[in-house]
């Protein structure tokens, strides 16, 4: 496994991103924090990195300088990649690393699925930026007030009407829900055909009967913006549907397909988080003094640091090796939920106790500790939470799911 | 050995209580939104005899609410756990006035007692600092001391007319008079008018200082924590309650979410801590009623195990939330924020047990 050697495509794409977070987005993660504001001005500049909102749809030639072989059979490197890259934007912020790539999302199953005319109306729908000179983002609309970890039961229809499909129904914890220029909104097509008949649409924004809702205020996470957004009888060219009509794939199979391939993603932002949480413990232990002595010169503050690096190193291996399964277009199921699982809990409990560690201090507003910490509990919820990870985890060992 | 309550415990409890689960509960969502509690909690709460529970009766005209006799830490212990039901941050400007008032009445020259009886009587606030990481640099000038460091964050601060400093094996009460405050919101305990505060060369009369004992410090600590875990515990099982109603209610896979084993093991394991942490504590405050040496060491014991408990349960009850729990139209994301200054108020316990068993 060459993760482990220093590959220098990786290391080039973790000291640039590195450098990027530490001057960049480090700097304005507590104001984004405090004001709940995406950070439109860096989106932007983002883009000049290779970080563009289109980024999934293009490849990511421009952020490597690397074209990936088109060989469908040869081994590649974007899931690394990813992997690599994410880690060091959430050791920036969380936040504000979901706030550059919540296109994404949306992007990857266009990717994915979409025609040659699909990919080409999504691009088009996030090039340019608005009056505001914010960029376009996109939207990825799938989980429902009553839909969340099951996304089975999706209560938003698409009924055939001619040449379109009517869509109706609400989308909740929707990122970029408010602000997309472009949604991918998942819907019913066929109720007897269950999940099958769910289909993605592309639906522009002013689209009349597209009404983006309330935007949430949340615990962490809030440099990125998270909205319910309402589908009141959108109508919807066919063409516009994902997988094309008539299909059997392309419908939300394909959706649970690419969860496999974002969770090792997601795993990297909840270790970048745990990292950013015992860096800055680390640093504090270093300069500071206990009633005289040095903190570095206890146990009691050592060991539990050499815990937390045991614990984002094992994390950061799950997550290499489910990208390195992805990369060598290898199952990766059980690997890429236990990378998430894994992670999520690392991101917590080091986030937790380096609060302990550090005392009353971690308290003040704007401390960055306080913040990785609320921002570390999403991980273990969204895409996929750590119950069914587990569930997944556990499925793979007997073939059944226990309840 | 008597795990019942009396009558009189049994009453107050039902009277906390209900305070707790409707007026507490009511406000704990818009208090911790604006950082700062409703215009009605103060007189609702004096109406309970809170802020003056600890001041003696003898101490002004107007004894209503006030001690008579004993205070009872089982009391506090108990009527705690209902109160971190309710809110955290509320629950906080409920409880700070009692560690002053009873140091000041245990150690306290007439001019102290004056000084801060008066100030409470009037409505006033105080407030615990324990300088557990030494900032505070304490120096002789005679008999007087003089002051210099950071004090904070701590709860009430912004408001409060006297800190109880304990700091350097000094306790001493401190007015707030002429001390450079900067008031604060952190993300927990919003409601509770935090403030840090810079003391240069801050002088304190030599009538002011209540002690130079360390066995006082570790008294007023041993209170101090044992109310902590007692309001931990209630944050616990405030956050399973809520956890529990929704889990019932919340149909994933065919089936209420609260019926899958994970998810009754994530409450199970919360609420069998948090019984055991709450028998500490209350175990810890029977042996501060009973003038135990060993108190102190089981309030911080309890200290230990309510921290871990309410910082497991909270972030657990926002899991079995979900998504909802990341959000703030939900009451479970507030009480992961409020979890954290239990174990952060007055340091790292397990940090303060280490050092003092190695010194041994």
């Amino acid at each position: 496994m060459d993760l482990f050697h220093n590959n220098p495509l990786f290391s080039g794409v973790k000291q640039m991103l590195n450098a990027f977070a530490r001057q960049q987005i480090r700097p304005i993660a507590i104001k984004h924090d405090q004001e709940e504001s995406m950070p439109w001005g860096l989106m932007k500049s983002a883009g000049a990195l290779g970080l563009s909102q289109t980024a999934v749809v293009d490849g990511r030639k421009k952020l490597t300088g690397v074209e990936e072989d088109p060989d469908p059979k040869k081994p590649k490197q974007q899931a690394r990649l990813a992997v690599t890259g994410s880690e060091e934007l959430a050791w920036g912020c969380a936040g504000i690393c979901l706030a550059i790539g919540g296109s994404g999302l949306a992007a990857s199953p266009i990717s994915r699925m979409g025609t040659e005319e699909q990919k080409a109306e999504f691009k088009r729908l996030l090039t340019g930026e608005d009056e505001q000179g914010h960029v376009f983002v996109a939207a990825m609309a799938l989980s429902e007030p009553g839909t969340g970890s099951d996304i089975s039961g999706l209560k938003t229809v698409a009924t055939k009407d001619g040449n379109h499909y009517v869509i109706r129904g609400s989308k909740q914890w929707i990122t970029n829900g408010r602000s997309a220029n472009v949604y991918v909104v998942w819907a019913q097509t066929d109720a007897s055909a269950g999940r099958a008949g769910v289909r993605g649409f592309i639906v522009a924004r002013g689209t009349p009967g597209l009404v983006p809702g309330r935007k949430e205020t949340k615990l962490g996470i809030r440099a990125s913006e998270t909205a319910q957004v309402h589908f009141e009888d959108v109508r919807v060219h066919q063409d516009m549907m994902l997988g094309g009509s008539g299909e059997t794939t392309g419908g939300l199979a394909d959706t649970k397909k690419m969860l496999d391939s974002t969770r090792p993603v997601v795993a990297a932002q909840a270790i970048g988080i745990a990292r950013a949480a015992y860096e800055i413990l680390l640093e504090r232990v270093q300069g500071g003094s206990l009633h005289g002595t040095p903190m570095a010169a206890h146990q009691h503050i050592m060991f539990e640091l050499a815990e937390m690096n045991m614990e984002i190193t094992a994390s950061r291996m799950l997550a290499h090796r489910a990208a390195w399964l992805a990369d060598h277009h290898l199952e990766n199921v059980a690997e890429a939920s236990m990378a998430k699982a894994h992670a999520a809990r690392t991101a917590q409990w080091v986030t937790s106790r380096a609060m302990v560690l550090l005392g009353e201090e971690a308290l003040e507003p704007g401390h960055m500790v306080e913040k990785l910490y609320r921002d570390a509990k999403i991980y273990d919820i969204f895409e996929g939470t750590g119950q069914i990870q587990r569930r997944i985890i556990a499925k793979t060992l007997t073939g059944t799911n226990p309840t | 050995m008597d795990f019942a309550l009396d009558d009189d415990q049994q009453l107050i409890v039902e009277t906390v209580r209900r305070f707790s689960d409707r007026d507490l509960r009511g406000w704990a969502g818009d208090a911790d939104r604006a950082g700062a509690p409703p215009d009605r909690f103060t007189h609702a709460a004096s109406e309970l005899g809170f802020f003056l529970d600890a001041v003696p009766a003898d101490a002004g005209p107007d004894t209503s609410g006030m001690l008579e006799g004993d205070y009872s830490h089982t009391m506090r212990a108990l009527r705690g756990y209902e109160l971190g039901r309710g809110c955290a941050a509320l629950a906080a400007l409920l409880e700070c006035n009692v560690e002053p008032a009873l140091a000041v009445g245990k150690w306290g020259s007439a001019a102290a007692k004056q000084a801060l009886f008066a100030a409470l009587a009037a409505g006033g606030l105080a407030t615990f600092v324990h300088d557990s990481r030494g900032n505070v640099i304490v120096t002789a000038e005679g008999n007087d001391v003089r002051l210099s460091g950071k004090l904070g964050p701590a709860p009430a601060l912004a408001t409060a007319s006297h800190v109880l400093l304990a700091a350097n094996g000094v306790l001493a009460l401190v007015s707030t008079e002429g001390m450079r405050r900067t008031a604060i919101t952190p993300s927990g305990w919003r409601a509770a008018r935090w403030a840090t505060a810079q003391l240069e060369a801050h002088r304190v009369p030599a009538e002011f200082i209540l002690s130079r004992d360390p066995a006082a410090t570790a008294e007023v600590l041993a209170w101090a924590r044992t109310s902590l875990a007692a309001r931990a515990v209630g944050v616990s099982v405030a956050a399973m309650e809520y956890a529990e109603k929704y889990a019932a209610e919340r149909i994933q896979f065919g089936q209420p979410i609260g019926r899958f084993e994970s998810l009754i093991r994530l409450r199970d394991d919360a609420m069998t801590t948090a019984a055991a942490a709450r028998l500490l504590a209350l175990h810890a405050a029977w042996q501060l009623d009973n003038k135990q040496p060993a108190a102190f060491d089981t309030a911080s014991r309890a200290r230990v195990i309510a921290g871990d408990c309410v910082t497991r349960a909270t972030i657990d009850a926002v899991q079995i939330f979900g998504g909802y729990g990341f959000v703030n139209d939900y009451p479970v994301e507030k009480l992961m924020r409020d979890a954290r200054a239990f174990e952060a108020l007055h340091g790292d316990e397990r940090l303060g047990r280490v050092l003092a068993q190695k010194v041994a």
